[in-house]
């Protein structure tokens, strides 16, 4: 395996991590427009609120990986599709700080409408480049960029939903667990009544289609016997397996566009050390905040 | 790759003048606004670490509640910074192409770095921020520490690609293809030190007095009502006292700097200094005045010392030189005001701690209607010196986006329609900034703490 192997993975990796967390925030935020009840609302933002940020760097990470690991691949995606891609940063954008500000003030509606509106543009527009990059199209209006961004929109509803079960009933909300569960259900159809055909239309072989389909169904059946935390692992899974399906069908050059070998080895021993901070960090404030009750011990000070 | 061949199609024809210039523009605009946000980003949780650990230390309520309100604040500021430092990232690809293409790899592994160092930041935001009630309070503090650390490591790691740019070192250039890269090399270009060094300080310093500012006038407002705020004292001392510790020490850093570019970017000099001509005995020019002899004197140690002027170079690598001039101008004056009222409040305090009135507290610092006015102006003045200063940096670099080797016209978007996305971008952060403001002022406006009339007596231990 070369150098470039492993940075393409690294760049999978990347993309993955954004993809179930950061994708899984941005489902959040269609949920948060979507639904009427305050309920939904307050689960949704109490999920959010400490991880968001450490979700979104999964991004910077990605493009940093790109730009270093494989300049030329970077250089004309952006380039070529800066159209979208501007778009989705604005996104980012107005998603960003609409939502910090609907929380300090929370008697301000609209911001939280350009939260969720914003929560939308984006991951659309972030499928709708991978799609036609994937598929060697040109254009993000295309209809194979109009079926990706609609795929990953709801994929990321999918992924919100079906996460946010267990943070209602973390939160003791048995009506909104149950409405989640429901949200999980609706939303894990259609994304099935989406992905299948257009695996067959865009002649996706991969046998990550298979392994999505069962992940999918899997799901399906734990949703309903109520395993809310299983069920996050076999819904990540149904997710990640078709961004794993689409890169394989790609088919990058990865080698031919890969930067030299003395800047990966400086950027994986950087990436390397940064690990051991990093990653015990990161699993810090999952656990912190993901405990089943918030302990209420206020502050004296 | 379908794209790729894209890129190249449309690079046989240019950008349009309207659509590079849109380009330059809106990434001025982008990184302008970035640079306030990212400063405070670095000064406002350490602003909140001190007044947290004064809180812990003293169990001063007063303490306590401005760590709980600059925590608030830094939350959302410090959102709008993570999101308005993505659109950069994203600009790097959809405004310069070219340039990432060709140099990527080369300044890549700083951004790594920056990387893991913002991606640590972020974290522990999210667990400073949400832990207050989850943490023991010791906890919570030692919590907002790598906030600060990682926050002031990833500005030196995305300065160093700065620097790279107007040092760049660390690959050669055959055929115009990039070999012998040496990311290390690259990263610890010379301009690296001294650029980090400045904009810390400079970031330190607008943050400092941006804040400081809020509360100078909640102090004027408490002079003409009569009353005496401990709560608005604190929180105008805390920040202005950063400020002014950081300002002699960046006037320093930036005669530094200024040496560094007359070695190094000798037209950069000339630009900033305003030297047409290359002559003997260069007299200092600023503004209306000028002190023959002086230029040379101050760089060269002697008043006949010949220095290279603008007419040196051939006219396509000139930047525009009065935009640089000008930039300079405006960060020295207010550079030297902005210590003008540092030494003030330092003196005030030496002055009547000698004096032997009350120790500490109210009597020691200078709260005359004068220097609270001139305060409150400090905050806007730090950010025009810090922009005027960037703007000094960047423009004085132009024709060239990788200094001597790449030109900035080379590295632009070829495809066609740049400058609607500046207004789009334009409108979007219009917007942005008022909505910004508006919630910052909502969020001082709420009903203010009981305790923020609390003498230090009565304030008690927890």
């Amino acid at each position: 395996m070369s150098l470039a192997d492993v940075a393409f993975g690294l760049v999978m990796v990347g993309l993955s991590a954004y993809l179930l967390f950061g994708g899984a925030d941005f489902g959040a935020g269609l949920w948060h427009l979507l639904s009427r009840r305050r309920a939904d609302k307050d689960v949704i933002e109490h999920a959010m609120g400490p991880v968001w940020e450490a979700n979104h760097v999964w991004l910077i990470f990605v493009l940093v990986m790109t730009w270093t690991a494989f300049p030329p691949i970077f250089a004309s995606v952006m380039a070529a599709h800066w159209v979208p891609l501007s778009l989705a940063a604005l996104g980012i954008v107005a998603r960003g700080s609409t939502f910090v500000f609907a929380k300090a003030v929370p008697d301000q509606g609209w911001y939280a409408w350009i939260f969720g509106a914003s929560s939308l543009v984006t991951p659309y527009c972030f499928g709708a480049v991978a799609t036609t990059v994937t598929t060697g199209g040109t254009s993000w209006l295309s209809a194979a960029g109009v079926y990706g961004g609609v795929l990953t929109t709801a994929l990321c509803a999918y992924l919100a939903a079906v996460y946010l079960i267990w943070d209602a009933r973390r939160l003791g909300d048995a009506d909104a667990t149950l409405r989640f569960q429901g949200y999980a259900v609706l939303s894990g159809v259609v994304v099935g009544l989406l992905a299948l055909p257009g695996a067959v239309v865009f002649g996706v072989r991969s046998p990550m289609l298979i392994v999505s389909a069962a992940a999918g169904l899997a799901s399906l059946v734990l949703v309903l016997r109520r395993r809310y935390v299983a069920v996050r692992a076999t819904g990540a899974l149904a997710v990640v397996t078709v961004l794993w399906g689409a890169a394989e069908t790609a088919g990058l050059d990865v080698a031919a566009a890969a930067a030299h070998d003395a800047v990966l080895q400086v950027v994986f021993a950087a990436l390397g050390i940064g690990a051991v901070v990093l990653v015990p960090s990161l699993l810090w404030l999952y656990v912190l905040f993901q405990r089943s009750e918030p302990p209420a011990r206020p502050r004296p000070l | 790759m379908s794209s790729l061949a894209l890129l190249h199609d449309a690079a046989a024809g240019a950008a349009s003048p309207a659509d590079f210039a849109a380009a330059r523009q809106q990434m001025a605009f982008t990184l302008g606004f970035h640079i306030v946000l990212a400063s405070i980003g670095i000064g406002l949780p350490a602003l909140t670490l001190i007044a947290e650990g004064r809180a812990l230390r003293t169990g001063d309520a007063v303490y306590a509640e401005l760590a709980r309100r600059w925590m608030k604040a830094a939350g959302v500021l410090f959102a709008v910074g993570a999101v308005s430092g993505t659109v950069l990232s994203f600009e790097m690809g959809t405004l310069w192409p070219n340039f990432m293409d060709t140099y990527g790899q080369v300044f890549g592994a700083a951004f790594a770095l920056e990387g893991i160092a913002f991606f640590i930041e972020a974290i522990f935001m999210g667990i400073y921020l949400y832990g207050w009630d989850r943490l023991s309070p010791r906890a919570h503090f030692l919590t907002g520490v790598p906030v600060v650390v990682a926050g002031l490591l990833s500005a030196s790691f995305v300065l160093t690609v700065n620097s790279w740019m107007n040092q760049p070192r660390g690959f050669k250039l055959v055929d115009g293809k990039v070999t012998d890269v040496d990311p290390l090399a690259a990263m610890f270009n010379p301009a690296t030190p001294v650029q980090a060094v400045h904009l810390i300080l400079a970031s330190l310093m607008v943050c400092g007095f941006l804040v400081a500012s809020v509360y100078a006038v909640a102090l004027l407002r408490d002079r003409k009502a009569g009353r005496d705020d401990r709560y608005n004292r604190l929180g105008f001392a805390i920040p202005f006292s950063l400020g002014a510790v950081c300002a002699p020490l960046q006037i320093l850093v930036g005669d530094w700097a200024t040496r560094f570019v007359a070695d190094n970017q000798p037209i950069k000099f000339a630009a900033m200094e305003g030297v047409e001509h290359t002559q003997a005995g260069v007299p200092f020019r600023f503004a209306v005045f000028e002190v023959p002899d002086m230029l040379s004197l101050m760089l060269k140690f002697d008043t006949h010392a010949t220095l290279r002027g603008l007419d040196a170079f051939p006219a396509d690598v000139r930047p525009p030189a009065e935009v640089v001039k000008t930039g300079f101008e405006i960060m020295i004056a207010i550079g030297m005001l902005l210590l003008g009222l540092a030494a003030w409040w330092a003196l005030t305090w030496f002055l009547r701690r000698r004096a032997g009135g009350a120790s500490g507290g109210r009597a020691a610092l200078p709260w005359q209607g004068w220097f609270l006015r001139a305060a409150t102006l400090a905050g806007a003045a730090a950010v025009i010196a810090m922009e005027a200063g960037w703007t000094v940096t960047e423009v004085g670099r132009q024709p060239w986006i990788v200094y001597g080797v790449m030109r900035t016209t080379e590295a632009v978007n070829p495809n066609p329609g740049l400058r609607y996305g500046l207004y789009v971008v334009l409108a979007v952060y219009a917007l942005l900034t008022a909505a910004m403001v508006s919630v910052l002022r909502r969020m001082r406006h709420r009903p203010a703490p009981p305790v923020a009339a609390a003498e230090p007596e009565t304030a008690g231990a927890r």
